[in-house]
């Protein structure tokens, strides 16, 4: 298990950095934590012939506070996005998914950038990036875009981030919500089965004024569900709107299976787990329980 | 075959190694530098066998590559492990049996030295965290974490010490 | 000295990375080697083209089938087996048609391991796919394909012990189940390795990183290359672990040192990972249809039970042993007469199977003790209760059961089951938690009773001298994956000798220091090693004091072993140390020779002795009870283990520490292969968990609270230190224990029956409802 040879560049700058990945195109792989690149190195199943390692470029890490928008940079360590106060402050939902991304050590290395451009369709940060309502500013030779989180993932590991264009920021809107995020794996760490990320907002009268519910782990990328958010709005989250929510669910979209956990289990405990995480949102957004 | 120098200091000594890129750090310390005490179980990241301390927090020594360390600091278990005999949280795996085969082992101390580092007193939920990327096929982790709570014990004993000699002075 | 907590003498080194593991040594001018492997499970190989793996820059020497010498056999079974295996072993290097993924075909030698990879992408293979057989009850149907000439079965074999169809018919009940066990494996933290370096000036072949039985391996490894025994020397570094799979003899056990002879420069291969999952033998993929009969008072009275086990692509060296032991041994801890099994050795074309810790065992009580929990369920009896009524009795030991494993009979040496079982029933009892059911989690209780049959073997070997300086020093063909013999068997020498435990140095698996050697597995080295290295310890003794009678000039009965020094009885100032002894054996020393007579040179060889003590045919027996508490989550399927009690007879712990540390660990290991450990091929026999990201083993959020109970009670009458095998019981009745825990909390008492219990399974399990 030694990777195949590969040239290797560690840029100092963002701009450098883009140079080397717009000339080198297919042939280059941008190097984030490596958490999920080097297994694939190692067991030759990617073989670019230059590395682009980002690690060097300073301008990529970093959580800062924007009007109303938290950024962090595409760099940004999982450890350190996990023990941010702003982060547990302003998005509590992405503190509560990343407790459940790997380990200390995997957590020390692995970027918020890098799991999302890998765009694993188990991973945790793909479904929480959709249901924060997030923007992935993409720069390329010729610039930079904004996409929303939807119109980021494309398919199983497939974005919509060409060749020789990096991830570098998320953009995640300020909102006082009531948010949680739970996840069934076959072990604390593992990738999950079915995860969910949830969010309720409330009024002053404890109707709903703002949900997202998204599933993880269940298709190519991340599912939102929008007629569950649509039923809770205006409605007191009680179990009985929350039952509601988890019915419509768009259960088609469970599509992915596997040995240890079949679509119909998935199927199965993906309306258990929602009920579940909205009840908790709620709970946290102040809902009476 | 074009090789890379890297400049970084490992268990406090700096070092210059040439290496391929595709060389992990992991495989540098055990081949160009004879640290053989990090060991390699999966060469995927999975395991945990192969931790080692960059800048003082744990990580993956199979998912780093030698070229990325310009300019770090590298520990290894050799480099925790005092001139002769046991360091403490050393002593405490031997007093409670959590090493058998003794593969993981260094693995395990790495990650419950830098959490201990950080955290003295830490308690079970933490510990048990502090471990969870690290497999041991042996002990049943039971043996593991009691080595650890005891120095986390032994530690709040001497700060209970520590302080009620500050406030009697 | 026996029965002390010591902490471990091998510790230190491994806590410090100090640990001398294969991948550890490296030698000047050491090559690389790496195993191309099949990538399909049935394929004929048309043509191989090595030339551009050769052309580049690195590469050393590449090897194939047409490379290897002419007439070597394919590698042999070591143990009896229940048929004629010829047609089924393997080849070192598959030569026309492979017949798993992972089979080897080629070795690349470069100059380092990245570049044998390199090399071997450059191997073209011209394959051409046969169908595959991906299950081997599938294969056992006619119209199966063939994954040898000789078909698809190994084996055939059975007992009929009593009058099963009687017992049966007049049973007040009787329950039939279906068990199925998933393929799982050892998967040590340490891979498989092996250095091999040839000295031409010496004429000598070392090979580090055997392990498990060197002795055996050094002997078959000389026979295959035809070379004396005398040329091959096998060296056990550290090893990180066994538990049953690294004691074959594997392809690359031939491969690498026949590499090293070749190319006349040191070869090491260490296996990576995703290798190790298709290369070491898998295990435990089993079939159990079992049916149990009872009568109206909950006494078992009949076991009828078929049996089918898929041992994979070739019969290896361990032959179809496995289901061999489940077969002889289902009946367990019972007082049950009739017993019938007819039991399958069948092929396929997955990695060849052999064993892990408590080979058929784990299986064989998963199966057996979910029925005896159907039968309780059905009667109306607590799962303890009808336990306990069938229990053997103290007085029925030795028990025959009446059937054999590999030629041997199974009799249980010695046991008070009901002792034992008590005491964990009802220390599990006390250390209850106050927790029920709540929410959508469920609470249950399991149990299982087992006997585990250990310590089999021929013999052990050992030696103990005492050097001039008073050191002890130990040399057992036995050998060390962890477990800490090193300690053990310095305790045992020590308690003999009455020397310091750091004045004793223990050496094992090194085919230079001792020429015989039995090895570890069976959970034998306590009980094998312990009493090889205890009689010569003895010995060592008895010729230092007879020596110091004649030194001092008195009587031997007068003489007497204290603090490490032999003294005259009621006057200490008249004394000489052992140092002092076995200088005046050392050979050359004249002092106490008489005129140089052929008859005392021969004795005057050292403070030393020798003994190659033999195995009883039927090993030792421990019994044990396993009791789990657990909390299912009705809605999603997740099951915890919240608490878990093992308790057994050793006979005697020569270190509880260590014994406790063997049950515990076990119990976790045989947790994963409850509840997440799987080895998945797919339709086609791909193999689909190639790496710790889908093959899960237990982290420590798996490990529940566990506490062992090491008793010592009944005594082994088989070996004079009363010692029991001890290595493969906490893993033996996890499966039984956690499955009947799950079923009480779900209270389906039939629907537990295939392993692992997945969220999925156990939440179809929740739709199985009670059985009527």
């Amino acid at each position: 298990m030694k990777p195949a040879p590969f040239d290797y560049a560690a840029p100092r700058t963002l701009d450098e950095a883009i140079d080397l990945l717009g000339r080198h195109g297919e042939d280059a792989r941008p190097l984030a934590g490596g958490q999920s690149l080097m297994p694939m190195l190692a067991l030759r199943l990617s073989r670019p012939s230059l590395l682009v390692d980002l690690n060097r470029v300073e301008s990529l890490s970093g959580i800062r506070i924007d009007d109303d928008e938290l950024r962090i940079g595409a760099m940004t360590r999982q450890a350190e996005a996990l023990e941010s106060a702003e982060i547990r402050r302003h998005v509590p939902l992405l503190a509560q998914a990343l407790a459940e991304v790997g380990h200390p050590p995997t957590r020390a290395r692995g970027t918020i950038g890098g799991s999302l451009a890998h765009a694993d369709p188990a991973a945790e940060l793909p479904a929480v990036i959709v249901a924060l309502g997030a923007k992935l500013v993409i720069r390329g030779a010729t610039g930079e875009r904004v996409l929303r989180a939807e119109e980021f993932f494309r398919g199983m590991f497939e974005t919509d981030v060409k060749a020789g264009e990096l991830l570098v920021e998320i953009r995640i809107p300020i909102q006082a919500q009531g948010s949680a995020f739970l996840e069934i794996a076959l072990r604390k760490g593992d990738f999950a089965i079915v995860s969910v990320a949830a969010s309720i907002a409330l009024g002053p009268d404890q109707r709903c004024v703002a949900a997202t519910l998204v599933l993880g782990g269940v298709g190519p990328m991340p599912v939102r569900c929008a007629d569950s958010e649509r039923r809770l709005i205006g409605h007191t989250p009680d179990a009985a709107a929350i039952s509601a929510a988890a019915e419509a669910i768009p259960i088609d979209r469970v599509e992915l299976g596997s040995r240890s956990a079949s679509r119909g289990y998935r199927r199965r405990v993906a309306p258990v787990l929602v009920k579940r995480a909205l009840a908790a949102a709620a709970g946290a957004a102040g809902a009476a329980p | 075959m074009k090789l890379f120098s890297v400049t970084l200091v490992v268990n406090g000594r700096a070092v210059t190694l040439r290496v391929e890129a595709r060389q992990s750090l992991a495989d540098a310390l055990r081949g160009e530098l004879g640290l053989t005490g990090t060991h390699l179980g999966c060469e995927h990241g999975v395991c945990g066998a192969c931790t080692v301390l960059l800048d003082g927090e744990p990580v993956r020594g199979c998912l780093l590559l030698a070229v990325q360390t310009e300019g770090t600091e590298v520990t290894t278990i050799e480099g925790i492990s005092p001139p002769a005999g046991l360091n403490e949280l050393q002593e405490s795996f031997r007093r409670h049996h959590a090493l058998q085969c003794g593969y993981c082992t260094p693995g395990m101390v790495l990650s419950l030295h830098a959490l201990l580092a950080r955290d003295p007193t830490a308690d079970e939920e933490a510990i048990r965290e502090a471990i969870s990327g690290n497999l041991c096929r042996c002990t049943g982790y039971l043996p593991i974490l009691q080595a650890a709570l005891h120095v986390a014990q032994s530690n709040r004993l001497k700060r209970a010490d520590t302080s009620s000699t500050q406030s009697s002075a | 000295m026996i029965g002390a907590r010591l902490v471990r003498v091998e510790d230190e080194r491994f806590l410090r990375g100090e640990g001398r593991f294969v991948a550890d040594i490296s030698l000047p001018f050491m090559t690389e080697a790496f195993v191309l492997r099949s990538p399909h499970a049935h394929a004929r190989i048309s043509r191989i083209d090595i030339g551009p793996a050769l052309a580049l820059d690195g590469v050393q020497a590449v090897v194939t089938a047409a490379d290897l010498p002419a007439r070597l056999p394919p590698i042999p079974c070591r143990i009896p087996t229940h048929g004629n295996m010829e047609p089924f072993l393997q080849p070192v290097l598959c030569r026309d048609v492979a017949r798993y993924v992972g089979e080897p075909v080629a070795v690349v030698v470069a100059s380092n391991r990245a570049m044998a990879e390199d090399g071997a992408e450059r191997i073209a293979i011209d394959w051409q796919p046969l169908p595959a057989v991906a299950d081997a009850i599938a294969g056992l149907k006619p119209d199966a394909p063939a994954v040898h000439d000789a078909g698809n079965v190994a084996s055939r074999w059975g007992f009929d012990l009593g009058n099963v169809e009687t017992a049966l018919s007049e049973a007040a009940v009787t329950v039939r189940q279906t068990f199925g066990i998933q393929r799982h494996t050892a998967m040590p933290l340490e891979t498989r390795g092996l250095l091999a370096v040839y000295d031409g000036a010496r004429r000598m072949l070392e090979v580090h990183g055997p392990t498990k039985v060197p002795h055996t391996n050094h002997a078959l490894l000389a026979r295959m290359l035809q070379v004396s025994t005398a040329e091959i020397r096998f060296i056990e570094p550290d090893v990180g672990g066994s538990f049953g799979a690294r004691g074959e003899f594997y392809p690359e056990d031939f491969l690498i040192p026949w590499l090293a002879l070749r190319l006349r420069k040191p070869v090491r291969w260490i296996e990576d990972r995703l290798e190790h999952f298709a290369a070491i033998n898998h295990s435990r993929e089993s079939r159990f249809e079992v049916t149990a009969a009872a009568d109206a008072e909950g006494r078992l009275t009949a076991f009828d039970v078929k049996l089918v086990a898929d041992l994979g692509a070739y019969i290896r060296t361990h032959g179809d042993v496995v289901p061999s032991h489940a077969a002889a041994s289902f009946p367990g801890p019972y007082r049950v007469r009739n017993y019938r099994v007819a039991a399958v050795a069948a092929l396929s074309n997955k990695t060849p199977s052999g064993t892990v810790r408590a080979p058929g065992m784990f299986e064989a009580n998963f199966a057996r003790e979910r029925a005896v929990d159907m039968l309780a369920d059905k009667l109306g009896i607590d799962p303890a209760e009808i336990r306990r009524r069938n229990l053997i009795r103290r007085e029925e030991m030795p028990w025959r059961v009446g059937t054999e494993s590999v030629r041997r009979p199974i009799i249980f040496d010695s046991g008070d089951f009901s002792f034992v079982f008590e005491r964990a029933v009802s220390e599990f009892d006390r250390t209850a938690l106050p927790r029920s059911a709540s929410g959508t989690i469920r609470r249950g209780r399991g149990i299982c009773a087992l006997v585990e049959p250990s310590a089999f073997g021929a013999f052990e070997s050992a030696r103990v001298e005492v050097d001039g300086e008073g050191f002890v020093h130990v040399v057992t063909g036995a050998t060390s994956q962890g477990q800490g013999h090193e300690t053990s068997l310095a305790q045992v020498a020590a308690a003999v000798l009455e020397v310091p435990i750091d004045r004793i140095r223990v050496r094992h698996g090194d085919t230079g220091l001792i020429r015989f050697g039995g090895g570890t597995y069976a959970s034998r080295a306590a009980v094998m090693a312990g009493n090889a290295v205890h009689a010569a310890a003895v010995a060592v003794k008895a010729k230092a004091l007879r020596t110091a009678a004649q030194k001092l000039e008195v009587a031997e009965e007068d003489v007497r072993l204290a603090d490490g020094r032999f003294e005259l009885a009621g006057t200490p100032e008249v004394n000489i140390t052992f140092a002092a002894i076995a200088r005046l054996l050392a050979p050359g020393n004249a002092e106490l020779l008489q005129s140089p007579t052929v008859a005392n040179i021969a004795d005057n060889d050292g403070l030393t002795a020798s003994c190659h003590i033999r195995g009883v045919p039927s090993g030792t027996s421990v019994f044990a009870v396993h009791l789990a508490e657990v909390a299912v989550d009705v809605e999603t399927g997740q099951v915890a283990v919240e608490r878990y009690l093992v308790a057994a007879d050793v006979g005697r712990a020569i270190n509880p520490r260590i014994v406790e540390g063997q049950l515990i660990g076990g119990v976790v290991q045989g947790l994963g292969g409850t509840l997440l450990e799987e080895i998945v091929y797919d339709a086609e026999g791909q193999l689909q968990t190639g790496t710790f990201a889908d093959y899960l083993l237990p982290s420590v959020h798996d490990a529940p609270a566990i506490t062992a109970m090491v008793i010592e009670h009944a005594l082994s009458p088989s070996n004079p230190l009363g010692v029991k095998g001890v290595g493969e019981v906490g893993t033996s009745g996890a499966a039984a224990a956690i499955g009947n825990a799950v079923a009480r909390a779900l209270g389906v008492p039939a629907a537990i029956n295939a392993l692992p219990l997945t969220p999925e399974r156990v939440i179809a399990a929740t739709c199985a409802g009670p059985v009527p």
